[in-house]
């Protein structure tokens, strides 16, 4: 269990109620929660605007197709206690010719094993009370660290290698575990059954437009009205890859700096759309559909 | 109690077991299991795994839960306006309604409050925070504020039932279930003024707080109407709409692990070098790069409406994750040649296409149904050569697989080259099939 209170939502960042009282649940039972949806459904930035609202350390692993267990949790780093060993050997070496310069170690000391473990975020996540553990983009990581990465969490006490070493936590201040996922790779079956799942829905227009409002309070409402109309039109043409709220909110920040009446009439152009569209297949097939029918792109608002 | 839950669930092919109860349970004790909105939450987030569990999930929950069977492509509504449970709820709900409602309200309101959860609760309430006090009865005894009297005659009523304890309202639902199995329609006590659930009905409304649902029945309304929350048939042919399904399966084609190890050569190498200072050289250790090689059949009208799906398939395997694609075309079946381009003009020979590394995979997508005479000795000799040269090479065949039997030449074709029928389901057992192969040797 870690920090229980309800969390809905901060200044910054609107979250969803079901994904709010799915967040509050994997908090309450003391499993993480995966979070799956669409690009830029906001997957990464619950955990960080969480923990900023609430003034709780986080600790964030990107996951990576080199990501493993060791990184994740903490490693022994072999080469430099080899290297501050073979120092102490290469000094009395040195005395012995009578050559004053001396290799130092740093302040690290070949006795004492910890000062050569290499925490990682879910170690350091651990040794504090009530932290926040994001663990970015799972889907990136080869097939068996999910797994690895159950078992670690699983229990909530880690052994640091060599040292020895145990960072423990009570069931009461253990971190709140987020992990996002963008469905690049299936996880396994076993995985997704220790974690509380939520997918988020794309945002519709109404809740895009407080989106929007959080991110550019400044906004004139026609723009941002004009904007939604051409972004969801987009979103329903089947696109290979469909725009998402990243790509609105970068266009915005365009079109935020121009008049609003110069901009209703760019956004209407479809200027700067390449903020929008990702991809030269979809880019040829807007292309071909504004030449084609223009008058129907023109008369969206 | 609620034993039957995991094999009820599993019967709309969703996962739950053992754990699922005990995670149920846990949740209970935690407090965060009040009201029966509050229980579909809960097992959600528990029971679904993907997008695709959301709405066969939503139809188990009205069939466990509320006896509102949902029949395939029937809308929430319609399942709900047919159901006895409603019915009965109906009654109670208009004994107390001062005017009439519309269908749609009452399906609307029905929603609102079988989804009614303890946080829309605790909005209501918001800053009273008697919600979370442990005895509810203390409040009752003691209101200190006058002017918030009618609030917390509504908490009053809805915290009747907040310290029961879990286990026993879970308990006297079971119950419930068991009568009305048995006495057939005998009355749903599941929600309403009458049941279990006191919430939102009466009290709340006649005192003019207005309890309704975050949406959650809005969502449960739109996860029937709705494709993406229903798994896809994986038995269905390749189309546009599986193609993503089919692309998952085919991810298991990819054994690739990026371990550091210890390069043991590599150190003493360095490490004499360095006269006797060996420090260790890590080396990460790539296993397997995926490469691919496509043979498309695209003659004929017979293979022309799959074309296009499984280029589209194989495109979005390459920008994901085939390091190395090769894709050639042919008709009916390899002769000496294979082509390059998708009309057949540009063309390489087949011991050309033999000459690539033996760890390609070779998919071969074809109807495989020709006239007889077509499949010529020159033929099945290159066919048995790919498929000895390349270990893992399979043929995927849009054709139904009841069909197999009644064609010649598909049977002569299972002969030379493993085949699968191209489905989501069948491509992964093809992947499988060719993993094994791997290991063998």
């Amino acid at each position: 269990m870690a920090e229980t209170t309800h969390w809905t939502g901060s200044a910054r960042y609107l979250c969803d109620p079901a994904l709010a009282q799915a967040f509050h649940m994997a908090r309450s039972l003391g499993m993480p929660l995966l979070i799956e949806g669409e690009p830029g459904t906001g997957k990464t930035d619950l955990p960080i605007h969480y923990a900023k609202d609430r003034g709780l350390d986080l600790e964030v692993y990107p996951v990576g197709s080199k990501s493993n267990i060791e990184q994740f949790v903490a490693r022994f780093d072999h080469v430099k206690y080899l290297r501050d060993s073979q120092i102490e050997i290469l000094n009395a070496q040195r005395e012995e010719k009578g050559l004053s310069s001396k290799l130092t170690t740093g302040d690290r000391n070949p006795e004492s094993l910890a000062d050569y473990v290499v925490k990682g975020p879910a170690a350091i996540a651990y040794s504090k009370p009530h932290s926040v553990l994001l663990i970015d983009e799972i889907d990136k990581a080869p097939r068996e660290f999910p797994n690895d990465l159950l078992y670690a969490l699983s229990h909530r006490k880690f052994i640091m290698p060599e040292s020895g070493e145990v960072i423990e936590i009570s069931e009461e201040e253990m971190p709140a575990i987020v992990i996002t996922s963008n469905r690049e790779q299936e996880l396994p079956t076993a995985f997704k059954g220790r974690c509380i799942y939520h997918y988020i829905d794309f945002p519709d227009k109404e809740v895009m437009g407080k989106i929007i409002e959080k991110h550019h309070p400044g906004l004139d409402e026609q723009v941002v009205r004009v904007a939604l109309d051409v972004f969801y039109h987009l979103r329903r043409l089947g696109l290979e890859r469909a725009p998402t709220t990243r790509e609105i909110l970068n266009w915005l920040k365009y079109m935020g700096d121009i008049a609003p009446k110069e901009a209703v009439k760019k956004i209407e152009g479809l200027e700067g759309i390449g903020a929008l569209i990702k991809t030269q297949a979809d880019m040829e097939r807007i292309n071909r559909m504004i030449g084609a029918d223009n008058a129907a792109f023109g008369s969206l608002n | 109690m609620l034993s039957s839950l995991p094999e009820k669930f599993r019967a709309h092919g969703l996962k739950a077991d053992l754990r699922t109860l005990l995670l149920l349970r846990k949740a209970m004790q935690k407090g965060l299991i009040k009201t029966l909105g509050d229980i579909y939450n809960v097992l959600k987030g528990i029971i679904v795994k993907e997008p695709a569990d959301i709405g066969p999930f939503t139809k188990a929950y009205y069939e466990y839960f509320l006896h509102v069977p949902i029949a395939p492509g029937q809308t929430l509504q319609d399942a709900i306006l047919r159901s006895e449970t409603f019915a009965q709820w109906k009654t109670q709900f208009l004994d107390e309604a001062d005017r009439d409602f519309t269908d749609e309200e009452l399906v609307n309101t029905f929603l609102d409050q079988v989804h009614l959860t303890s946080y829309d609760i605790k909005e209501v309430i918001s800053g009273k925070e008697i919600w979370d006090k442990d005895n509810p009865d203390q409040v009752d005894s003691d209101p200190e504020d006058n002017d918030s009297e009618p609030t917390e005659r509504v908490l009053d009523k809805m915290a009747d039932y907040s310290d029961l304890s879990l286990e026993e309202l879970l308990e006297r639902m079971e119950k419930v279930r068991q009568q009305q199995k048995t006495q057939h329609g005998g009355g749903s006590h599941w929600i309403g003024t009458g049941g279990i659930s006191p919430y939102g009905h009466g009290g709340a409304a006649k005192n003019g707080v207005r309890v309704g649902g975050q949406g959650g029945g809005k969502m449960a309304r739109k996860v029937m109407g709705d494709k993406n929350y229903f798994p896809i048939d994986r038995d269905a042919l390749l189309n546009d709409n599986n193609v993503d399904a089919a692309l998952a399966s085919i991810k298991g084609v990819i054994e690739e692990s990026a371990t550091e190890k210890l390069d043991v050569p590599q150190t003493i190498k360095s490490g004499l070098k360095r006269g006797g200072l060996f420090i260790p050289e890590m080396s990460s250790e790539k296993n397997e790069e995926l490469k691919v090689i496509v043979l498309i059949d695209n003659g004929g009208y017979s293979m022309a409406p799959y074309v296009r799906s499984v280029q589209n398939l194989f495109r979005k395997m390459k920008t994901r994750f085939a390091h190395d694609l090769e894709v050639y075309y042919f008709h009916n079946t390899v002769y000496d040649r294979v082509f390059t381009d998708e009309r057949r003009t540009k063309s390489i020979s087949i011991e050309k296409l033999l000459m690539h590394n033996k760890s390609y995979r070779v998919f071969m997508i074809g109807d495989a149904a020709m006239a007889p005479y077509e499949l010529n000795s020159l033929s099945i000799h290159n066919l048995k050569a790919i498929a000895h040269k390349f270990k893992k090479c399979v043929w995927l065949n849009p054709e139904p697989l009841r069909y197999w039997p009644h064609t010649y030449t598909i049977q002569v074709m299972k002969q030379l080259i493993p085949m699968f029928p191209l489905t989501p389901a069948g491509i992964e057992r093809a992947v499988r099939a060719m993993n094994a192969k791997s290991t063998e040797g």
